[in-house]
């Protein structure tokens, strides 16, 4: 038997991907709601869960927490807390002949893997959902025409940075810091501020060309993974039940 | 919020240039651990923003520009930028709600925008700090008390005059920013060929 032909807009349509724009927007939000609604007390639980979750969906954003920078900054968000977050008085225990508290190091603790489960979750986030996408989910909260300008602003970047070092190293070989400094400041906001505006005849026209009207353009489109609505109902319910048992 | 082409190309361009202070200039400084680099950043963009409400007079186009800002720092490459991107959009609202309070953009809105949203950078610790990630009230008082002592040289016992310096400080930054903003703003509509914004209806 011969098979149906499929239709060639079908062949060429996109595998749809597990998870898609609007599963990652939910699973950030949940992330951020597991380690928020819960008193620090009682959040080490619903925070373990989700760092788990975040570790299986995003390893990279782990790997990334262990550079040195962010080990720094985590040792010293507990440090702080161990060593300042309780009185004196409140200490029990005496480890190096330092008094610390059992509670200190315990909200250290809690605070350093709340960090944690921030950090991954938007590092996750950012590095999974692409720049257009986000600018389409803040179009559907009412922000029309937020898809053009962060596109023309991503393309504007390279060519404001180059033109920006241009003008500083003019500036500065040419003395203008040296007589009057204030002045060469001034000089330099202006000279980049300007070269900026250049632009916008160019890109204004080019849009218009090409027929672009902010009332009449397509939404940017989103990514919907076929486990989007799943893993949402699954945050809700898991949502529901830490505001409940927590 | 409804804006024209012309318009939105204007705030895309504001708003790379309040990303491109972020991205850059922030980066730069806080390598170096310069003292107020929260506050000049915050300046510095206000102000970027500020002259873009010269050039789109409309309500909502300051909070525009601020979201294009956080949205190119939060893709900025390899860094995990939650502060920085909650401060962009704290700032923009905050700009956005006390230049909204004016009829249309005078100095007096740019000092007044310029120095609220400066007053933010005392803030943040405070709202980043305790509702993200979970530190005590007590400690980031602290903090902000010892990171005063340190700039003024004032004893930490001090503590309202710390505070009352600090505000004082951010007010005064604040308000520079929002002049010369200002002062740069109609400079550069002259230059462009436009009218200077007082002359505007």
């Amino acid at each position: 038997m011969l098979k149906q032909a499929q239709s060639t807009l079908a062949t060429l349509e996109k595998p749809k991907p597990l998870l898609g724009s609007l599963g990652r927007l939910v699973i950030f939000l949940w992330a951020l709601g597991m380690v928020l609604i819960p008193p620090v007390e009682r959040g080490t639980v619903p925070a373990l869960i989700t760092l788990t979750a975040l570790g299986a969906l995003y390893p990279f954003a782990l790997r990334r927490l262990a550079r040195p920078r962010w080990l720094l900054i985590l040792t010293s968000l507990f440090l702080v807390n161990l060593f300042f977050g309780i009185p004196e008085e409140g200490t029990d225990l005496l480890v190096l002949s330092l008094p610390l508290s059992s509670v200190a190091i315990f909200n250290g603790l809690q605070m350093v893997l709340r960090a944690i489960v921030i950090l991954a979750a938007v590092d996750g986030l950012s590095a999974s959902v692409d720049i257009t996408e986000v600018a389409g989910l803040l179009e559907r909260g009412g922000l029309r025409g937020l898809g053009f300008s962060i596109g023309v602003a991503t393309n504007l970047l390279p060519d404001l940075r180059q033109s920006s070092t241009n003008a500083w190293h003019s500036l500065r070989m040419r003395g203008g810091l040296r007589a009057n400094w204030l002045r060469g400041i001034q000089l330099l906001v202006l000279t980049v501020l300007t070269n900026a505006l250049r632009h916008t005849e160019e890109i204004v026209l080019a849009a218009e060309v090409r027929a672009f009207r902010p009332e009449l353009s397509r939404k940017v489109s989103l990514r919907i993974g076929s486990l989007d609505g799943w893993v949402a109902a699954a945050c809700v319910v898991s949502l529901v039940l830490v505001v409940v048992l927590v | 919020m409804k804006f024209s082409t012309r318009e939105l190309v204007n705030l895309a361009v504001f708003g790379a240039l309040w990303g491109l202070v972020e991205i850059s200039l922030g980066s730069v400084l806080h390598a170096i651990n310069l003292p107020l680099t929260g506050l000049s950043l915050s300046v510095i963009g206000v102000m970027v923003a500020s002259i873009g409400r010269l050039f789109v007079p409309r309500r909502g186009s300051t909070l525009f520009i601020g979201v294009i800002a956080m949205v190119l720092k939060l893709f900025s490459i390899g860094n995990i930028l939650i502060g920085p991107m909650v401060g962009i959009l704290a700032e923009a609202i905050l700009a956005e709600l006390i230049l909204d309070a004016f009829q249309k953009p005078s100095l007096a809105a740019f000092i007044s925008a310029c120095a609220g949203s400066a007053l933010w950078v005392i803030v943040q610790p405070f709202v980043t700090g305790i509702l993200l990630f979970g530190r005590n009230l007590l400690v980031v008082w602290f903090d902000m008390l010892d990171s005063g002592s340190r700039l003024f040289g004032i004893p930490s016992q001090a503590a309202w005059g710390i505070v009352l310096a600090l505000v004082a400080l951010h007010l005064v930054i604040g308000g520079i920013g929002g002049w010369l903003a200002w002062k740069l703003g109609n400079v550069l509509k002259i230059r462009l060929g436009g009218n200077a914004p007082e002359s505007v209806g």
